[in-house]
């Protein structure tokens, strides 16, 4: 795994950046860095939100925060959260796919078709919906801390869709319980249990890996798209004030929170929404690339192939030396 | 008879999820409410059933309208850039697979390591790269070749449906080309071959009728995916649709109209296919 070029670059972005974020709090700690204006020359050339330069490299934002100090604050945040999501989807899932998959096999049917209408509803309309009522900050304040909303939006967001990848799991399961190796293990006295932990699981091994990338994957897009609703990881600020109210507010500096707040800035000050968003691409793209590094780590089709590439020449080769050999056998006939 | 069935447990699995937000709100405090949960079901459903009585409010007007006749028209504003999105994203899709069919083994296999990656890309860095890209575009010359976004109730049509098209364009021809290469390796592809038909025939007729089944069946995943990114393009295009007006009605009546705005035509649509292709093969077996 760690031999295969692709895995260690998308673990090393990943990597990157939440050592980054830890870091950059260690030793500047929590709040960017601010500037009003930039001098030139004794005089203000450009006011916030200062579009990218040298030493800003994302700008900031419109109130003079550096935009990269607030994203490489906030990866922790995002890249734990939708890490924690998929992990604890998976645990929920995987044991309830197996139970749905091998003890409840008669119900499997009927349990398949209720989680089915979970298809046709949006899976970003139905989060905002499940989850404003504990994101969306009361007049009267949060009763609960940050962590603990952390916390249970993770849970929430792992329990959304965990009928359906439980359905995906008890469905593969029982394609493989038909399998001669399973027929002969039950033939052998092996109890349910046994067969799921020795022989399911083992087998499944990969594309549970797999689809663990996957709700990473879909996670990190959620989370953006809660953002634009202004939704963010671990609640969402509002200002109850009539007149002086600020717009919604993210509390940590998290990415969706980031790209959620600037959205009306993408014209006059494009880098804002941008920056966030190109940042949880990047991290997306570093965990398909992890996946698509385990995959090769674990079966080696693409080095047989090669191989079997190698050895076609052989195969022309001995065809033309057939060939010059026939008509050397022709020539030598007609000689006769 | 079994879709019937198949329909009401969707239908019910839809309205149990329509309430949920109450439960959480009671767990938030840390009691279970499945009183006020089933309470709130009940009352959702006799909400809707005079059905023309209903009335939401409505954000563009800042006044309570009644909600039919008016909801059809963002629903159906809705669905028309979802299905020309999704008939884009499936002729596209289909045609650029059956291309790189006839490409090289090794061409392909880069072809489809590209789109691998390229399905990361965030549907958010889509839809705002093309509004910048035609604000650009128009800055420098002075042509606006679509607006980006709604005011009002004017519609606005190939810019959104071109962003909701792009991604599920490359999901489905992903797909597409992971089946197609499943079927090439069928024994009836090397006796087509044998007999000497064209690679290009080959693909077209035999490897297409089968392969397009096996798509259709996978396909429901795109689906989903491209309705919550119908959402996102709803809000950051403005549009008047279905989604915009949900977010101003988030409460279980509202969220249940417009689930079932979708689930209606979608489901009807997969159960015709699922209908066709079941028919065809058991047709296909019978001869």
């Amino acid at each position: 795994m760690w031999k295969q070029p692709y895995f260690v670059i998308g673990f090393s972005i990943i990597a990157f950046f939440l050592a980054g974020s830890f870091i950059y709090e260690w030793i500047w700690g929590n709040v960017p860095r601010q500037i009003y204006y930039i001098m030139e020359g004794g005089r203000a050339v450009e006011g916030a939100p200062i579009s990218p330069n040298w030493q800003f490299p994302l700008g900031s934002d419109e109130f003079g925060y550096d935009l990269l100090g607030k994203l490489m604050l906030g990866a922790k945040y995002t890249i734990l959260a939708a890490l924690a999501v998929g992990a604890l989807r998976m645990l929920i899932a995987v044991p309830l796919g197996y139970i749905l998959g091998t003890y409840l096999d008669k119900h499997r049917k009927w349990i398949s078709s209720l989680a089915d209408s979970m298809h046709y509803i949006p899976l970003t309309l139905f989060a905002a919906f499940v989850l404003t009522p504990v994101l969306w900050m009361p007049p009267e304040g949060f009763t609960n801390t940050i962590w603990e909303r952390i916390g249970i939006q993770v849970l929430i967001m792992a329990l959304l869709t965990v009928p359906i990848v439980a359905i995906l799991i008890a469905n593969e399961a029982a394609l493989l319980r038909d399998k001669e190796f399973i027929l002969a293990a039950k033939t052998l006295g092996a109890g349910r249990f046994r067969i799921i932990r020795k022989h399911l699981y083992p087998q499944m091994r990969e594309k549970i890996a797999v689809l663990y990338g996957q709700q990473v994957m879909e996670t990190f897009i959620v989370f953006a798209h809660l953002g634009l609703l202004k939704l963010f990881l671990g609640g969402t600020k509002v200002s109850y004030d009539p007149m002086f109210g600020d717009p919604p507010m993210s509390i940590s500096y998290e990415w969706a929170g980031l790209f959620g707040s600037t959205f009306r800035y993408l014209q006059s000050a494009p880098w804002l929404p941008l920056a966030p968003v190109l940042f949880i691409g990047l991290t997306i793209f570093a965990v398909s690339l992890m996946m698509e590094g385990y995959l090769r780590s674990k079966n080696p089709k693409v080095k047989k192939m090669q191989k079997g590439k190698a050895e076609e020449p052989l195969v022309e080769w001995n065809r033309e030396q057939l060939r010059a050999g026939m008509v050397r056998l022709k020539e030598k006939n007609q000689l006769k | 008879m079994k879709l019937l069935l198949k329909f009401f447990i969707a239908v019910a699995g839809i309205i149990l999820a329509s309430s949920l937000p109450v439960l959480i709100a009671g767990w938030l405090k840390g009691q279970w409410r499945w009183n006020i949960y089933f309470e709130s079901i009940g009352t959702t459903l006799q909400e809707l059933w005079p059905i023309n009585e209903i009335a939401f409010f409505n954000y563009r007007a800042q006044r309570p309208m009644p909600l039919f006749p008016n909801v059809f028209e963002y629903i159906t504003y809705s669905l028309q850039i979802l299905f020309l999105a999704l008939l884009v994203a499936v002729i596209v899709s289909l045609g650029l697979t059956i291309i790189t069919m006839l490409l090289s083994e090794k061409a392909r296999e880069r072809v489809k390591m590209a789109l691998y990656f390229l399905e990361s890309v965030p549907d958010l860095l889509i839809i705002m790269l093309a509004q910048l890209a035609v604000v650009l575009f128009f800055k420098q010359t002075g042509i606006l070749i679509s607006k980006i976004a709604a005011v009002g109730d004017d519609r606005i049509y190939w810019l959104p449906v071109l962003c909701l098209a792009i991604l599920p364009t490359i999901q489905l021809y992903r797909l597409a080309m992971l089946t197609f290469q499943e079927e090439e390796r069928q024994m009836y592809v090397d006796l087509a071959r044998a007999l000497g038909f064209s690679k290009v025939y080959i693909v077209l007729v035999h490897m297409f009728r089968n392969a397009i089944i096996s798509v259709f069946f996978q396909s429901k995943k795109t689906m989903w995916f491209m309705l919550s990114n119908l959402f996102i393009l709803e809000l950051m295009f403005n549009l008047p649709g279905i989604m915009l007006f949900l977010r101003d009605n988030m409460y279980p009546a509202g969220f249940l109209v417009t689930v079932f705005s979708f689930f209606l035509p979608m489901f009807f649509l997969y159960s015709l296919g699922e209908w066709y292709f079941v028919r065809r093969m058991r047709g296909k077996e019978a001869v």
